[in-house]
């Protein structure tokens, strides 16, 4: 027999039962449903994860943060700290390791106030300055937002977010300062607005443009009381700048970093350096400093991919270092979410699993029925290998209809789902809920299909189809041909 | 009797006794006698002098708790090649029982069946339904067409088990039914039909693979006298036009007269074998 009138007798037997029909594919349409629904909100949470993973920055820097004096082969030697010291030879070993893209040492000078603008009026007291092996930018993946690429010596890199930190010391407090977009509420209603609320709409630009503004850095000092004042600070009373007090240094910004909190605060509010030009400049504004103060507090080292980071971060450890990386949070996560999904497919399943003894019922009906067919066409020469086929070529076309338009139900559920989440219909919210949007943090889906997710939902109902006529199917097939004739009588 | 004793011929269900295997004469191989004899003459020719159905002291127990119902017993019969036979007996003497033993349907409890020189009575499922499809028409007294299907889907069904590509095989049933009659009724489907008209369906759907031996188990059983005698008629004509061998079951005396040979049962034993003329 072909498989063309399998397919065709199969039809005119799933249209001669149209109302069973419809009932048994609907049970698989439900089940199909519940799995693709439930599966795609756990990847749902996967995407939610990925993108507050984002936010947390390069997942594949470690910082080393210094000596570990309670374990590792440096203590097996006798001669653990003197091994373990982040320095420019550490530094090196770091980058030989295996899997290794690039490592640099990494320095933080705190003591500086950040001013800029006419007259000095822009003012960041808590001015924060990184350096590192510049050489290593592009091996350490530091991301521009804007402005070009350290090409020279000297050049000077500032945070995404830097030019917010800046107030206005010539306007009232109230009034000083400018908030970074991010901070900001999503909407305010007019009551919360009344109560100094600000969301989007409200977002204005910082007080001055970076990348074309000088920044004059100059030394804080600590007074009696322990705050930090600055021999270039301007007193916002009387307007007057202190720019000929003399230790200032102007420094012109020439890119502007992106946000990333996995290789320090310099990439989102600071500036960032070569070694070399933070020794010069810290030897123009505080010269009494001691060298020493430019030691490295700690060591960044990026790993070539993700996988590998547990296994460079051990290596580091056993030189004797203590290290931090976002592995041992991304493991819990991981952990997490993935008893989350299972315990939502294992709901789903079991839906599947009710549509599945459906479909055995169904079949099992139908053989039932069609005994006196089935002897007669054995009688009349019809292999026991086509009986089997007929009835399962039905099973699976049963599993194959319910699982297309189980999918396509539980993509309308989907969309269904995620707009509901963003808050109701818009062109915006259609194109996040349909395509997503792995960069903006609130378009995050509750319920996301990957495409894989269909194919194996048909499949996995086809199977279970099969699965679950095979039983019926082999009743048919030890039907007696003789039953036929018998039932001359 | 060597042949009862035999293997099973391997490739026994093939050309030995195909509808067109006497233009190969040489289709010997498929016949797994031993005996040199016989074996030549298995090309199934019409000349061949070799009977269509051999039937050897056959014998057909049925249990049923503690008692045997001996249903069949010390049955021997050739029947030749192109001949209508009937199998004449009041009811319950055993007549559908024999017909069953000689299509294949049960296994007989004793003795063996051989048709067109294969052993049925040796043949495994798989190889039963082959040798159906390929050798075998069947004419039901209930008719036992599928409901589902219309004439047309119901004539061309055991081509269909066959692989014949649909359009071909529709035509060939078409032309069937035209020939019986029902050329207004091909998509007529058997609810809508007379009981005159769907045997008529059944009997094209015999026919329509040109099978060597029809076996037909009161085939007017449920029709009025006057269709009887067409569907009689029809059966006759068709085996005659293709030399077809026929098996008529029937406890009517009528209906025994289109036969060229009577063969009476009763109780499960042959008392009766007379050859007659048209
Ligand atoms: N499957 C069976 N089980 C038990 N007894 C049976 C079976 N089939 C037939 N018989 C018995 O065998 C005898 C012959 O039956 P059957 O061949 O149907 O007669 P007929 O067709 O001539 O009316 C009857 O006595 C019947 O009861
Ligand atoms: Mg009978």
């Amino acid at each position: 027999m072909r498989f063309s009138d399998l397919v065709h007798l199969c039809r005119q037997n799933l249209f001669r039962r149209k109302s069973r029909t419809i009932l048994t594919v609907l049970g698989v349409v439900v089940g199909c449903c519940s799995i693709v629904t439930m599966v795609s909100l756990g990847s749902g949470i996967d995407e939610q994860n990925k993108q507050m993973l984002a936010s947390m920055g390069d997942l594949t820097i470690i910082t080393v943060t210094g000596a570990n004096n309670t374990g590792g082969m440096g203590m097996a030697d006798g001669s653990g700290t003197a091994t373990a010291r982040i320095d420019d030879k550490a530094v090196k070993d770091f980058r030989s390791l295996q899997y290794v893209a690039g490592a640099t040492g990494h320095v933080t000078y705190l003591d500086a106030i950040l001013t800029a603008g006419p007259a000095n009026r822009y003012v960041d007291q808590n001015g924060v300055i990184e350096a590192i092996d510049m050489t290593q930018f592009d091996a350490m993946d530091y991301q521009l937002d804007s402005g070009r690429k350290p090409n020279r010596q000297g050049d000077v890199l500032a945070g995404q977010y830097t030019a917010y930190d800046f107030i206005d010391s010539l306007r009232p407090e109230s009034d000083n300062f400018r908030m970074r977009p991010s901070y900001l509420a999503d909407s305010c209603t007019p009551e919360q607005r009344a109560e100094g609320c600000e969301d989007k709409s409200d977002a204005q630009d910082p007080f001055f443009n970076i990348l074309t503004t000088k920044i004059t850095v100059g030394a804080a000092q600590t007074d009696d009381s322990g705050n930090v004042a600055s021999s270039s600070t301007p007193t916002a009373s009387n307007g007057q700048t202190a720019e000929g007090s003399g230790s200032g240094t102007q420094i012109q910004v020439s890119g502007l970093l992106k946000e990333d909190n996995g290789k320090g605060q310099a990439t989102s509010s600071g500036l960032l350096m070569d070694i070399a030009t933070l020794k010069d400049l810290v030897a123009k504004i505080h010269p009494d400093a001691a060298a020493g103060t430019l030691a490295y507090d700690s060591a960044l080292v990026r790993v070539q991919d993700i996988d590998h980071v547990a296994d460079v971060e051990s290596q580091i450890r056993t030189m004797g270092f203590t290290t931090s990386s976002s592995r041992d949070m991304l493991d819990s996560l991981k952990e997490q979410t993935r008893s989350i999904q299972l315990i939502l497919g294992g709901i789903g399943a079991v839906a599947l699993l009710v549509a599945a003894i459906g479909i055995a019922n169904t079949m099992v009906m139908s053989v039932t029925e069609r005994v006196r067919e089935i002897g007669i066409m054995k009688a009349l020469g019809c292999t026991v290998h086509d009986i089997r086929a007929m009835f399962l070529v039905e099973a699976g076309a049963i599993g194959v209809i319910g699982g297309v338009i189980g999918c396509l139900v539980s993509a309308l559920i989907s969309l269904a789902i995620n707009l509901i989440r963003y808050g109701g219909v818009s062109a915006e919210h259609l194109q996040w809920a349909i395509l997503g949007n792995g960069t903006v943090d609130e378009a995050a889906r509750i319920s996301v299909i990957p495409w894989w997710l269909y194919v194996f939902a048909i499949a996995f109902a086809t199977l279970i189809s099969l699965i679950s006529g095979f039983g019926p199917a082999n009743k048919a097939v030890r039907v007696p041909a003789l039953d036929a004739i018998k039932s001359n009588q | 009797m060597a042949w009862l004793a035999s293997p099973p011929p391997t490739a026994n269900t093939d050309a030995s006794i195909a509808p067109d295997a006497s233009a190969v004469p040489d289709a010997s191989g498929a016949l797994a006698t031993p005996a040199p004899r016989t074996a030549r003459h298995s090309g199934m020719h019409p000349a061949s002098g070799r009977p269509m159905i051999e039937v050897r002291n056959l014998r057909k127990e049925y249990v049923m708790g503690a008692e045997h119902v001996i249903a069949l017993d010390r049955i021997s019969l050739d029947i030749a090649r192109g001949q209508i036979c009937c199998i004449y007996g009041e009811s319950g003497s055993g007549k559908s029982t024999l017909l069953n033993q000689l299509a294949g349907m049960e296994r007989p409890t004793r003795g063996g069946v051989r048709i067109g020189g294969i052993v049925v009575s040796r043949l495994d499922e798989r190889e039963l339904a082959e040798f159906r499809q390929k050798h075998i028409g069947f004419v039901f007294q209930s008719y036992n067409l599928l409901p589902g299907l219309n004439a047309v889907e119901n004539v061309a069904m055991p081509l269909m088990f066959r692989g014949v590509p649909r359009e071909e095989r529709e035509a060939r049933a078409r032309a069937m039914l035209r020939r019986v009659g029902l050329g207004k009724r091909l998509n007529h489907y058997p609810s809508q039909m007379s009981g005159g008209q769907q045997q008529r369906v059944g009997i094209a759907r015999a026919f329509v693979t040109r099978p060597q031996v029809v076996f037909a188990d009161e085939p007017t059983g449920n029709l009025d006298s006057k269709t009887k005698v067409d569907i009689m008629d029809m059966i006759r004509d068709f085996a005659r036009e293709n030399g077809q061998t026929i098996v008529l079951v029937t406890h009517d005396e009528h209906m025994a007269a289109y036969a060229d040979r009577i063969v009476t049962l009763l109780d499960g034993r042959i008392v009766h074998d007379t050859e007659q003329d048209e």
